[in-house]
């Protein structure tokens, strides 16, 4: 087999992307562990190492005695039909085990556009993709991630689900099953255990029923024994929570090719449209004693010369001047850089820019997300066009010459005063450039402005709202660009409506969107994340051979007492809260940052979780 | 110090400048006293002989990693070894004056070697190849910086020799670079195939030695230069 993967390497264009042995990958060899553990990601290689979960949950699998954990992506499309044509399976890229033979194969959920990408790994690595038709000899499928909150589109294919942080859960989940194979237990038992563990979620055990319009009648399980909510799974501690203290390092240029220090998780803000700030709650921060040693740690084992103060809003880390300055010291040695992505334009940033200038400059990114500010208001961006100029200012007057704007569109009450509102943004951003005095500025302007569509996601305020019918979407679009036209020196960027469509329709479907997601991957939908392979007729064609109507999905606001799929799920933030946030959006009514005052979220509820409630 | 080191089978189709960065990054792993450029993006300094093309096994090649302050050579081999993946390997270490010359400079040619597999397509080109080596001339499309070219490659190789091997043929040969560069083995197999009227051929190429002009015009392998 090993020969043969040999030969095909020759023949594809990025062949870096298959061959593994990375630094830090020469984990423990395949046969010697009672259990094994495929991590895949249903997305191509610069993607999948790009990303920090995987290489959380890689080093913690690792480091169980009795497993080992190998990394599985999605392998392009001039290495896929020269696999289909050799014949040769899907392959692990550490032993190059084909994906069948694991016991245990895991998928992250990051994105639902890479839906179709997880039914070709389980096809091309010889799985049954339906989870009906695997038999005791096949591997247990689990998924999990920010996608799994709504997991309804994907209940035939995946075994079990693990909702919420996974450090912990995955030990839980790995320990039982070694225990199952162990004892040689058939499936159905191992399923239903698996069902036992807090966060674990196993769709063959619940039945959906249906009104007659459609909506969710009832969603219960079948089973006695099997919990009728499933709770989310929270770290509480940050410290003790584990982290890796080495990772892979690839040959290939990645995407985030960097060491990604997760300096806290969870996001007090409150933005309405925000599924991660609602979904991570509530903010853990990792002490500062902690990161410094973790990157010490990191550092050393990697030899990156980049590090990324990586969290949802970092710009609101507790002691973020205190910790880029002892990085700072510390690396300036081994000419370490430190970056922070997600800045936050509200954020206290101006002494953390001063501090990474120090090394290095990159373009900045702020995120008004809207334009006017009674729509921020209705998102609860707390930002104003003041805190925006300002920070504009700074950087202007700090070295820099390049941001970027990301707004939204299609937002929940937008009206045409809000698109102007954008465009009015991007004019005050290059008139702050030129209020810079000539001498002082770096020469050559670039703002990049771009507007991404308003997805609606389930366990946000706005998991009720329609989103904008393509038409609407499109007539939109173009008007930003008339309006953007006007202003000289922006770069306008804008989505592909249909794949937000579809981005829609699969964050708020249901079970019977599973049947569509199949329909499509025979039609041979894959990569559709990636523009030039995402094939919009096919997907429709699916969706009618079908008989299911997307616009059902994505563009039909859902009723406020509607049983929605996802409501089954207990995701730390409750309904009631999130009904009051939408009402309290529909009015322009912002809701304090939480760390000025518990806001009753839900999370409260559990006890010694959130620092900022008690 | 100059390093010369193996470029693994598994790493063959890891280009010049991933493995640039790889070294480099190996490099910050140490506590070895290496030098930074200046400027916003710092890089650690260090340079190699000739840039070995993506799908060439590497068995001789050679860097120049220049130190701050002097170093043992021996503790230099074995500190970078130790943080290498199994695949890139320090065989020897030299220290080198201030004043030495860039490899690069120095670089004249290579020694490689071309396993081919056994099957139609190696006895058809074991058939061509003394016919090659008889000839004055083999034009064939060639790459170059300026684009491609339609180029006579036989003055490249200035020795030759095929022979049987356990399974297919190895063939051996010295590439000596010319004004306009070098002769990737990929297009000289190329070459090869199309005289032989044959689509591909399988093979693993592999660069044994790199050359450099020695004082009396011969070509003599580049380590051996660097250590008289």
């Amino acid at each position: 087999m090993i020969e043969r993967i040999e030969k095909l390497l020759e023949r594809v264009e990025k062949p870096a992307r298959y061959t593994g042995s990375e630094m830090n990958t020469e984990v423990k060899p395949f046969g010697e562990a009672e259990l094994s553990f495929a991590f895949c990601f249903p997305d191509t290689y610069e993607v999948a190492m790009s990303h920090l979960g995987m290489k959380i949950l890689y080093s913690i699998i690792n480091a169980l005695p009795y497993a080992v954990c190998e990394r599985v992506c999605m392998p392009w499309v001039d290495m896929l039909s020269a696999m289909k044509e050799e014949g040769v399976p899907l392959f692990s890229l550490e032993s190059r085990t084909t994906l069948s033979k694991f016991d245990i194969v895991g998928f992250t959920l990051q994105y639902e556009m890479s839906y179709t990408n997880i039914l070709e790994m389980l096809f091309l690595g010889g799985i049954p993709v339906k989870n009906a038709q695997r038999g005791d000899s096949d591997p247990i499928v689990v998924a999990g991630g920010p996608c799994a909150s709504n997991p309804e589109p994907l209940s035939a294919f995946i075994d079990a689900f693990m909702i919420g942080d996974g450090e912990e859960v995955i030990v839980e989940v790995v320990d039982l099953l070694n225990a199952c194979k162990k004892k040689n237990l058939p499936r159905a038992e191992r399923l239903k255990l698996l069902a036992s563990i807090e966060g674990v979620y196993v769709p063959s055990l619940y039945h959906p029923e249906y009104h007659e319009d459609g909506t969710l009648k009832s969603f219960e399980p079948i089973d006695p024994d099997v919990p009728k909510t499933v709770k989310k799974r929270f770290v509480i501690d940050m410290d003790t929570a584990a982290f890796p203290e080495t990772i892979p390092v690839p040959y290939t240029q990645i995407v985030h090719d960097r060491i990604m220090l997760e300096i806290m998780r969870g996001c007090t803000r409150g933005c309405r449209f925000c599924q991660a700030g609602m979904l991570y709650r509530p903010v853990r921060e990792r002490s500062l004693d902690r990161l410094v040693e973790l990157s010490e740690k990191l550092v050393g084992s990697t030899g990156y010369e980049e590090i990324s103060l990586s969290s949802l809003s970092s710009g609101d880390y507790s002691c973020l001047s205190a910790l880029c300055e002892e990085l700072m010291e510390k690396f300036s040695e081994k000419r370490v850089s430190i970056s922070l992505p997600s800045l936050r334009i509200d954020s206290v940033v101006k002494d953390s820019l001063a501090q990474t200038q120090k090394v290095k400059k990159s373009s900045l990114t702020f995120a008004p997300e809207a334009g006017t500010q009674r729509l921020r208001n209705v998102i609860n961006k707390g930002v104003t066009e003041e805190d925006l100029l300002n920070k504009l200012k700074d950087a202007f007057e700090g070295g820099w010459n390049s941001v970027k704007l990301y707004f939204m569109m299609g937002l929940p009450t937008e009206t045409q005063a809000d698109l102007v509102g954008i465009a009015h943004l991007a004019q005050e951003a290059v008139k702050a450039y030129y209020a810079v005095p000539k001498g002082q500025r770096v020469k050559g302007l670039r703002v990049t402005c771009s507007a991404s569509v308003f997805v609606p996601k389930p366990f946000t305020p706005f998991q009720w709202c329609a989103q904008d019918t393509m038409d609407v979407v499109k007539a939109k679009q173009y008007e930003l660009r008339r309006l953007l036209s006007a202003v000289r020196g922006v770069t306008f960027n804008w989505h592909d409506p249909s794949v937000s469509f579809l981005e829609a329709c699969f964050a708020v479907g249901d079970r019977r969107l599973a049947d569509v997601l199949y329909r499509a991957w025979e039609l041979g939908c894959k990569l559709d994340g990636w523009n030039d392979q995402f094939h919009y007729s096919l997907w429709m064609q699916a969706f009618a051979d079908c008989g299911v109507d997307p616009v059902f999905f994505a563009n039909r606001p859902r009723g406020l007492d509607e049983l929605l799929p996802w409501d089954f799920i207990d995701i730390g933030v409750t309904k009631r809260y999130l009904r009051l946030e939408y009402e309290r959006s529909l009015d322009a009514q912002t809701t304090r940052d939480c760390r000025q005052g518990c806001n009753g979220c839900g999370i409260e509820r559990i006890k010694g979780l959130c620092k900022i409630c008690e | 110090m100059i390093v010369v080191f193996e470029k693994g089978f598994a790493l063959r189709h890891i280009g010049h400048l991933d493995l640039m960065r790889t070294i480099q990054r190996a490099l910050r792993r140490t506590s070895l006293p290496i030098r930074y450029s200046n400027g916003f993006n710092p890089h650690i300094q260090m340079s190699f002989a000739a840039p070995l093309s993506v799908g060439v096994v590497g068995m001789h090649e050679l860097m120049d990693v220049p130190m701050a302050n002097e170093f043992n050579e021996e503790a230099f081999t074995k500190e970078l070894n130790r943080v290498l993946p199994g695949c890139l390997h320090v065989c020897r270490s030299r220290t080198v004056p201030d004043d030495f010359p860039t490899l690069m400079a120095l670089v004249a040619g290579s020694r490689i070697r071309i396993e081919i597999e056994a099957g139609e397509a190696a006895d058809k080109i074991a058939a061509v190849f003394p016919e090659f080596m008889a000839s004055g001339e083999l034009v064939t499309l060639r790459k170059t910086k300026s684009g491609e070219n339609m180029t006579n490659i036989r003055p490249f190789v200035t020795e030759g020799s095929i022979e049987k091997a356990a399974n297919g043929y190895t063939l051996r040969c010295v590439i000596a670079n010319r004004q306009d560069g070098s002769l990737k083995p990929a297009v000289l197999m190329n070459a090869l195939c199309e005289l032989a009227e044959i689509e591909s051929a399988s093979y693993i190429a592999y660069r044994d030695v790199i050359l450099a002009k020695g004082k009396d015009g011969q070509l003599m392998e580049l380590e051996e230069y660097v250590y008289v």
